[in-house]
């Protein structure tokens, strides 16, 4: 098998439209987090969120415009990001051994909520004419592919919260067997509608707003934790066959070492500790590593009181007494939880940690649970200069648990 | 203003094409509208002139080969006139 490694990143997030900004927010311990205003918003039990600021005019034409929601233009953004990122020029690749995979759980949300507008609320049939192409799953990662001319394989992951993980681990898979060269993969996710936060809240999963501080309301591995604050925005990275990246003086943020798959098929929203454990086994499995070489795991901690014990079991039934030695934080607590994009951000920021030495804490950890009790970060950004391997958690509501390792390259 | 007029003014404003290659014998071919963008057109022409184009995409592509066609077929339509 050969050997993937990461090339690019692009990211645009809560905490900002570039990966530098994006981690320097995180390291600084500062939230996306804030009330939501506008359209329908009085109506929201809750209505706090990790929106992304971004103005789309600079980057898409008109008519171009017109034909991507939200979430494509998320995607092609940290796409381009990523691709000017590794330095590639696209007439140096095979563009029919190039592809695409991309995570989403929600995709063109905003436009299927526009569309359920016109026609419901307004008692109207003038949808708008690319409705269609505006929400459909694969939009987003057909624009990447459009964009760079990828004839390879360009593929849409819909696994809830653990889209991009599976759509990063199944691009790894899919190099390191030789099919392709070089994919473009991640996620996106732009679903602060008010539809989607409307079933988000039906589920009773959200967190209610902090009251004395709106950016403090994810609070994951806290005894006060009330629930997940939903975010948006987009990761992608380009991955190369190591071979081939190192023949064209790429630079190389790091490796993907390991991809553990595992499915719950127990229930539909409830985690369990024997498959998250499972997954991360997995993982470590694929990249032939034991628990005492991961330096750091970005959790996935949502801050819903189901995730973040069965999360911390599953961390202690994998890492056995050295689970008390490892930093484990939930970056959620600052960008929200991204859904289907969830996966890529947070592996962007656990390589990110990993090249600058420097572990973004859990914000808002201010109440012990006996529940977790393991070394969440909660006091800031930790110094970690010899952090050579870490991993990236991904469990989503239907049961598909995913787990990425990235290690430095050698 | 005749519907011709009015639909290069619609074509100019919201759709960017420039003003200059904008005549009635213009064919769509030439103006860079493609099927999806003619779509959109028509979207934007039932809005302008308050009329219904017919469902058949097939048949809005066999009776429209240029602008002149396009503006015939909504003036057939009982387009509202400016300023009614």
């Amino acid at each position: 098998m050969k050997r993937v490694v990461v090339t690019g990143m692009g990211a645009i997030t809560p905490l900002g439209n570039d990966v530098g900004s994006f981690f320097e927010a995180l390291s600084s311990g500062r939230s996306g987090v804030r009330r939501l205003e506008g359209l329908g918003t009085e109506r929201l039990a809750n209505r706090v969120a990790a929106p992304v600021s971004f103005d789309p005019q600079p980057l898409f034409d008109a008519a171009k415009l017109r034909m991507l929601d939200r979430v494509s233009q998320f995607a092609l953004a940290a796409a381009a990001q990523a691709v000017k990122d590794c330095g590639v020029t696209l007439g140096e690749l095979d563009r029919s051994r190039c592809g695409v995979s991309l995570g989403t759980g929600m995709a063109g949300a905003q436009s299927t909520d526009d569309g359920y507008r016109t026609l419901y609320a307004e008692n109207s049939d003038r949808l708008r004419p690319f409705t269609v192409l505006l929400a459909m799953n694969n939009a987003p990662a057909s624009w990447i592919g459009l964009e760079y001319g990828f004839g390879g394989p360009n593929l849409t992951y819909s696994t809830a919260c653990s889209s991009s993980a599976v759509a990063i681990g199944e691009a790894v898979r899919r190099i390191a067997g030789g099919e392709v060269h070089l994919v473009i993969a991640g996620g996106a996710e732009a679903c602060l509608n008010f539809g989607t936060l409307k079933a988000w809240e039906a589920l009773r999963t959200l967190a209610m707003e902090d009251a004395k501080d709106p950016s403090a309301s994810c609070k994951p591995f806290s005894k006060d934790r009330t629930g997940l604050v939903l975010g948006e925005g987009a990761a992608m990275l380009v991955l190369e066959e190591r071979d081939r990246a190192l023949a064209r003086g790429a630079p190389i943020h790091a490796e993907i070492a390991g991809y553990g798959l595992v499915t719950d098929a127990t229930h539909i929203t409830r985690p369990s500790v024997e498959g998250q454990a499972a997954a991360i086994r997995a993982a470590l499995a694929d990249a032939r590593m034991g628990p005492r070489d991961i330096g750091y795991v970005n959790a996935h901690g949502t801050g819903t009181q189901a995730n973040d014990g069965v999360e911390t079991a599953a961390i202690k039934s994998v890492f056995g007494e050295t689970a008390y030695d490892v930093p484990v934080s939930s970056t959620k607590s600052m960008h929200g939880h991204l859904l289907g994009a969830a996966g890529a951000v947070e592996l962007v920021a656990a390589i990110m940690a990993m090249q600058r030495g420097l572990i973004p804490p859990t914000r808002n950890l201010a109440v012990a649970d006996p529940e977790c009790d393991l070394d969440y970060v909660s006091s800031g950004a930790r110094r970690a200069p010899g952090l050579a391997a870490v991993l990236s958690s991904s469990f989503a509501f239907g049961g598909t648990n995913a787990v990425l390792i990235a290690r430095k390259d050698s | 203003m005749s519907v011709l007029d009015r639909l290069k003014q619609l074509l100019e404003r919201d759709f960017s094409i420039p003003p200059a290659s904008l005549e009635g014998a213009a064919t769509l071919e030439s103006l860079d509208i493609d099927s999806l963008r003619l779509i959109e057109i028509v979207f934007a022409v039932e809005d302008e002139f308050k009329v219904t184009m017919p469902q058949d995409q097939g048949e809005i592509r066999d009776r429209v080969k240029t602008l002149g066609d396009l503006a015939d077929l909504i003036e057939g339509l009982g387009a509202a006139k400016a300023g009614d």
